[in-house]
């Protein structure tokens, strides 16, 4: 008896989870479907459904304001993530690993430019590139995004670093390897998942930034948050929905190849393993 | 010892840096000014403003590059130019309410009109700050209403707070496009500095405010019906209006006595800009009748050059969004200095409560 009672227990306590994630992901993905269909309307503002249409498709690869950003906003997402994942390390490492003075207050500050609202840090930073004369364009955008994605990468990375990696770099370098050695073949694998989310977390971050990159473009280009930001006035038109269609399909192929490949791996890791 | 040395010698590196590109900015400055004619022009205004036909064309026929580049927010726009990013355009759109500021403030340029011999074309009455900037649009804001679904006939902006519009309207948004109309529908000064009389408007739209369904986007609540009644301006109204072609039942709202904010975009060359003659030569070709009639054609706003608008086609002059017979009667937004920080704090107060 206590055993059906506790069944049904389990029973109810299921379909609440599956009401309760049922109703979270309802909210996460419909804007998202609701968006997807619209790249499909035959209209130009997306006032409302008016008919099929794959025009917006042929058109946003003619269009090319939109893909030149896309571009632009791509090239800066990619350098910024690989300037703060490698200035990230270095520090990370440094301020796990070393004792010196102002250790501490550097620690701390690391955390001001997440705190400081980021039209404060953008309006700053432009103040200071008018006043040297540093022309705006990609380079500022950059300085831009590295300001915010470094402190990320850097909390983000020093969380991996643990205290056996200490022993491990030790025995390496008893062992005969050199510094850098040590450092390519023994630290970075040891960190090398933080690493990786490290350069996750500043790409997303650099790719949808709209602040900074709306104060600090120059009069060529600007970056494709920024570009639809701008079409608000008038209404954003669906070839937009098309482009978000597109990345978003991208995002999905590229996420199931990742877990395809990981289980493979896995897979034949475990077979070693057994060999 | 050491590490001082280290720190001497990344001070000098970072500055240097600094100097580096400060020297080959201001000399590629004087190329540009040596040469007879610039072959670049940088435009910073809004997206969807402008013909891509006539910038081509202008490209074309002149052989150089435009960049256009888009502004979010008016707001936007000036934090940049008085930051200092002014240098990095030739030209830049603002509207009429930011120009005392700008000209005080000293960030732009006097233009010279004898090299803009079309702005003759424009409408004085329509001109602040004449010296500085040439106008391109302007911009009616005023109701528009469904004649089949609004429950009342508006007349006024005090029909705006009536109960029986709860969750009808599309507004636009912003302080100082919200507070005029309260003070107006109070009887006082559009551009009132009074914070007693600010407090009283804010009071009138905390009502308005019930009534409002949604804010931007009043063509498209419009044409989908999520609204029966939009605060809006004539261009947006113009496109609704066109959007619902044969079955267009919005009809604009018979004023009889408050009057209208006019407002207008325009194009000002920030001090420091590189191109100042190819600047001025676009502003004569944007200010030519024909070219500005062609403009009208897929951006068809209300147009202060009057030449245009004569030659402009017959579509645009017998726009529906246009035809009302109070436009003598507008007022314009003003610098209202200090009081600015008042109209912000009840704009605050306004959007999330007390």
């Amino acid at each position: 008896m206590s055993n059906s009672k506790l069944r049904k227990k389990n029973n109810l306590s299921n379909l609440i989870g599956m009401i309760y994630s049922l109703a979270i992901y309802t909210v996460l993905y419909i804007p998202v479907l609701v968006m997807m269909i619209f790249s499909f309307n035959n209209q130009r503002y997306n006032y409302y459904w008016n008919g099929f249409t794959t025009q917006w498709y042929a058109k946003l690869f003619t269009n090319s304001t939109v893909i030149g950003s896309l571009w632009y906003s791509v090239i800066i997402a990619v350098l910024a993530t690989l300037i703060s994942v490698t200035i990230g390390t270095i520090g990370a490492l440094g301020l796990r690993k070393y004792e010196f003075k102002g250790r501490k207050a550097i620690n701390n500050m690391l955390y001001i430019p997440i705190i400081v609202p980021e039209i404060v840090m953008a309006v700053a930073l432009l103040i200071v590139f008018m006043k040297v004369g540093f022309a705006l364009g990609m380079g500022s955008i950059l300085i831009g995004h590295c300001t915010f994605c470094i402190p990320y990468a850097v909390v983000t990375i020093k969380g991996r670093i643990s205290g056996d990696d200490y022993s491990l770099e030790e025995a390496s370098m008893d062992l005969g390897a050199s510094r850098i050695q040590t450092f390519i073949n023994v630290t970075l694998p040891s960190i090398f998942p933080g690493v990786m989310s490290a350069a996750f977390l500043s790409f997303t971050l650099s790719i949808d930034d709209v602040v900074m990159s709306n104060m600090l473009s120059g009069a060529k280009n600007s970056t494709l948050p920024v570009l639809i930001l701008s079409m608000n006035k008038s209404g954003v038109t669906p070839d937009i929905n098309a482009l978000t269609t597109i990345m978003i399909l991208i995002i999905v192929i590229a996420m199931i190849l990742n877990n395809k490949i990981n289980n493979a791996l896995k897979k034949r890791r475990k077979v070693e393993g057994i060999l | 010892m050491k590490k001082a040395f280290l720190i001497f010698l990344t001070v000098i590196l970072v500055s240097s840096a600094f100097v580096g590109c400060k020297s080959s900015t201001s000399s590629s400055d004087n190329e540009d000014n040596q040469t007879a004619s610039s072959k670049e022009l940088n435009i910073y205004m809004w997206q969807q403003y402008i013909s891509d036909d006539l910038i081509s064309k202008f490209e074309k026929d002149n052989n150089v590059k435009i960049n256009l580049s888009y502004m979010s927010d008016n707001a936007d726009a000036i934090t940049k130019l008085t930051a200092g990013g002014g240098q990095e355009y030739d030209l830049i759109m603002t509207c009429d309410a930011y120009m005392e500021s700008l000209v005080k403030g000293g960030y732009v340029e006097k233009l010279n009109f004898d090299n803009i011999p079309n702005a003759s074309n424009i409408n004085e009455s329509y001109w602040t700050a004449k010296e500085y900037c040439v106008p391109y649009l302007m911009n009616y804001i005023y109701v528009v209403y469904n004649k089949d679904t609004s429950p009342i006939e508006i007349k006024s902006y005090n029909d705006l707070i009536n109960p029986a519009l709860k969750g009808q309207i599309a507004t636009i948004d912003g302080a100082r496009n919200l507070f005029p109309i309260a003070l107006v529908a109070l009887g006082y000064d559009p551009n009132s500095t009074n914070e007693n009389e600010i407090a009283e408007a804010y009071e009138w739209l905390v009502k308005y405010n019930e009534n409002v369904v949604a804010y931007g986007n009043a063509e498209q609540n419009l044409t989908n019906g999520t609204a029966s009644v939009a605060f809006t301006y004539d261009g947006n109204a113009s496109w609704a209006m066109a959007e619902l072609g044969d079955k267009n039942n919005l009809v604009i709202a018979d004023f009889d006595k408050d009057p209208v904010q006019l407002g207008f975009d325009l194009y000002v060359i920030p001090k420091g800009a590189k191109h100042v003659d190819l600047a001025e030569k676009f502003l004569n070709y944007i200010t030519n009748p024909e070219v500005m009639a062609q403009n009208l054609i897929e951006y068809p706003y209300s147009c202060p050059n009057d030449a245009a608008v004569e030659v402009a086609s017959d579509t645009y002059k017998n726009d529906p969004a246009r035809n009302f017979d109070y436009k003598q009667n507008v007022f314009f937004q003003k610098d209202v200095g200090e009081a600015m920080t008042i109209y912000n704090d009840y704009y605050q107060k306004l959007k999330v409560g007390e």
